[in-house]
């Protein structure tokens, strides 16, 4: 069911008879009271935390000193224009995101594309679909260290039939955070898979016999009728899985800790050093500002796209 | 009509030998790193320290299972995941079926607003709010209880489920609740007793998409629940790692401990929870 059908159901058919009103709360009463729970937990969630958020951000308030917040402007903001870490730790998330997201889709549609072949048993390939998906983010973190483990890891062990010797992962930066993305990318694309794959069996058959008496190859077939089907469900995954993408933090606390160094460290880990490690609740604020402004622009993207579709 | 809509997108792919091996990449893909951990769970240390490393366990052992339990409260850990989940859960579907149902039955004025509204609060990371959820339940004195965590769970979960539910609600003919209303149940009535037994599917995939989110968040829980009798399965794991050692086999059972019950609800309702999650990716 789609937001466009939802909004475009006929106004009048939803009138309810008028002898509802003699046995019942009215409408609007009774929508009121439907909806308020809802309400008080997204104000207390999401609202009164948001403007907390963006008020602290302006305050040096941290538990450790025990003084007593003390508003300094813009002063958080300055402080950390002039941080490398918050320059690393932003810049890491960005990166995770360019490079988890559309790994993602191209793995994602892989598997769609391979679990979509008419197989006699559909819940074999159901399962290795949702298994990942399940999988919480902190265990697949910690199965794939094992796995990246340099001495009795895997990974080493299936390198060094092949000939080439074992490195030891998590010492180096660059492969540090090479493991990372590829836990991202196995962990994430399932969900992509499973996405594409109910999108790809929407397509009508009669499209691609159409496509065969024209002589359209199967490639042509795959870039001309598949993937522009696919374009409304693709681009609504890419854009919640761009979402907890700026939102990494399961995956590299368990794998490397943000080692070595700060080099894996996510925004989102530094957030939490700041608030829970350091309790300095002024600076994790400002830090959450931004992450809250990125996440946001996405966020306008997708409410658009929504839009120019109804 | 499924001869209709089977694609015919892969039929080259559809010869035997390819078929196996697109079933073997699909069954590696999703279940390897799950088998492995199965396999070094039931590995013995030394077994686990030897080189070249062994793929199948020789000598199998549950010591390591014995070990998880009792190095660590594990039973506690599953019961606080357990008991934050079933509770968020339950809390997520009652406020979400109120809600959905007055989208979709009430003629309410601002309902494309407050449905744009929950589209973008079901994007919201719940990640930057770290710092005043967590000066809220400090203040409320919640933190190191289970309702720091129930209370954001249910919002993690609130939007997806209202927009799941709403559209089951709008499939749900009109005339059956009227006739309800009409042997006078009031509307409440007819909602709770026609309405949500004829959702009930809909109902049931909304809320194992609440437990799995539930299940699996690890951040607001590492933050909130320092205590150790109060954490959670995906915090109270990382209590095995001591300084220096790294004791995997007993991590790796604690992890299959932490993977069986999700996994069960996936074998069980799988069909339920594809139709659930696409039902959810694809809206919009």
């Amino acid at each position: 069911m789609t937001t466009s059908t939802l909004t475009k159901t006929d106004r009048t058919d939803r009138q309810p008879p008028a002898w509802t009103k003699m046995l019942d709360l009215s409408d609007r009463a009774l929508a009121v009271l439907l909806l308020a729970p809802a309400a008080i937990l997204l104000s207390l969630i999401i609202v009164y935390p948001v403007m907390r958020l963006i008020y602290t951000s302006f305050f040096s308030l941290s538990l450790t000193s025990g003084l007593p917040a003390e508003f300094v402007g813009i002063e958080n903001y300055q402080l950390m224009i002039e941080d490398p870490v918050f320059w690393e730790t932003t810049w890491n998330t960005v990166l995770i995101t360019l490079i988890t997201v559309p790994g993602a889709l191209f793995v994602g549609l892989g598997l769609a594309l391979l679990a979509n072949i008419p197989f006699r048993r559909q819940w074999p390939v159901r399962l290795s679909l949702l298994i990942p998906w399940a999988l919480p983010l902190s265990f697949a973190g910690l199965i794939f260290a094992w796995f990246f483990h340099s001495e009795y890891g895997v990974v080493n062990d299936v390198l060094s039939r092949f000939g080439i010797e074992g490195v030891i992962w998590f010492n180096s930066p660059n492969l540090a955070f090479a493991a990372i993305c590829l836990t991202i990318v196995w962990k994430t694309s399932s969900f992509m898979a499973l996405i594409i794959l109910a999108g790809l069996q929407t397509i009508p058959r009669s499209l691609y016999e159409a496509a065969d008496v024209d002589g359209a190859g199967r490639i042509r077939q795959f870039f001309e009728i598949t993937l522009p089907l696919l374009k409304p469900a693709i681009v609504v995954a890419l854009i919640f899985r761009t979402i907890t993408a700026l939102q990494t933090f399961d995956i590299p606390y368990m794998m490397t800790g943000g080692g070595p160094g700060t080099s894996t460290a996510t925004l989102a880990m530094y957030i939490h050093q700041n608030t829970v490690s350091f309790l300095d609740l002024g600076y994790g604020s400002a830090l959450a500002v931004v992450m809250f402004a990125l996440s946001m622009c996405v966020t306008a993207v997708y409410l658009r796209i929504i839009r120019t579709k109804e | 009509m499924s001869q209709v809509i089977a694609s015919g997108a892969n039929s080259f792919l559809s010869g035997k030998p390819l078929r196996f091996i697109a079933a073997t990449i699909l069954l590696v893909n999703g279940m390897f790193p799950a088998l492995w951990i199965l396999f070094t769970s039931l590995k013995t240390e030394a077994e686990l320290t030897q080189k070249p490393i062994t793929w199948l366990p020789h000598t199998p052992t549950l010591a390591n299972y014995m070990q998880a339990f009792s190095d660590q409260p594990l039973h506690m850990f599953l019961f606080n995941s357990f008991m934050v989940a079933i509770l968020s859960t339950c809390l997520t579907l009652l406020v979400s079926v109120l809600a959905a149902y007055a989208l979709a039955r009430l003629n309410l004025k601002y309902r494309g607003l407050i449905l744009s509204l929950i589209i973008a609060v079901s994007t919201f990371p719940l990640v930057t709010l770290l710092v005043p959820l967590f000066e809220i339940m400090r203040a409320l004195n919640l933190l190191n209880t289970w309702v720091a965590l129930i209370l954001p769970y249910t919002v993690l979960s609130l939007p997806v489920c209202t927009l799941m539910l709403v559209s089951f609600f709008e499939g749900i003919p009109r005339d059956l609740e009227n006739a309800a209303m009409i042997d006078g149940c009031t509307r409440m009535g007819a909602l709770f007793k026609v309405v949500v037994p004829l959702c009930a599917p809909g109902v049931f995939t909304a809320g194992i998409l609440a437990f799995v989110n539930a299940w699996d968040e690890f951040l607001l829980a590492l933050s909130f629940n320092s205590n150790p009798g109060l954490r959670t399965l995906p915090v109270g794991i990382q209590l095995y790692q001591g300084e220096f050692a790294f004791p995997w086999p007993v991590i790796s059972a604690a992890l299959v401990v932490g993977i069986v019950p999700v996994a069960i609800l996936i074998v069980i309702f799988q069909e339920r929870v594809v139709s659930g999650l696409t039902a959810g990716g694809i809206k919009g």
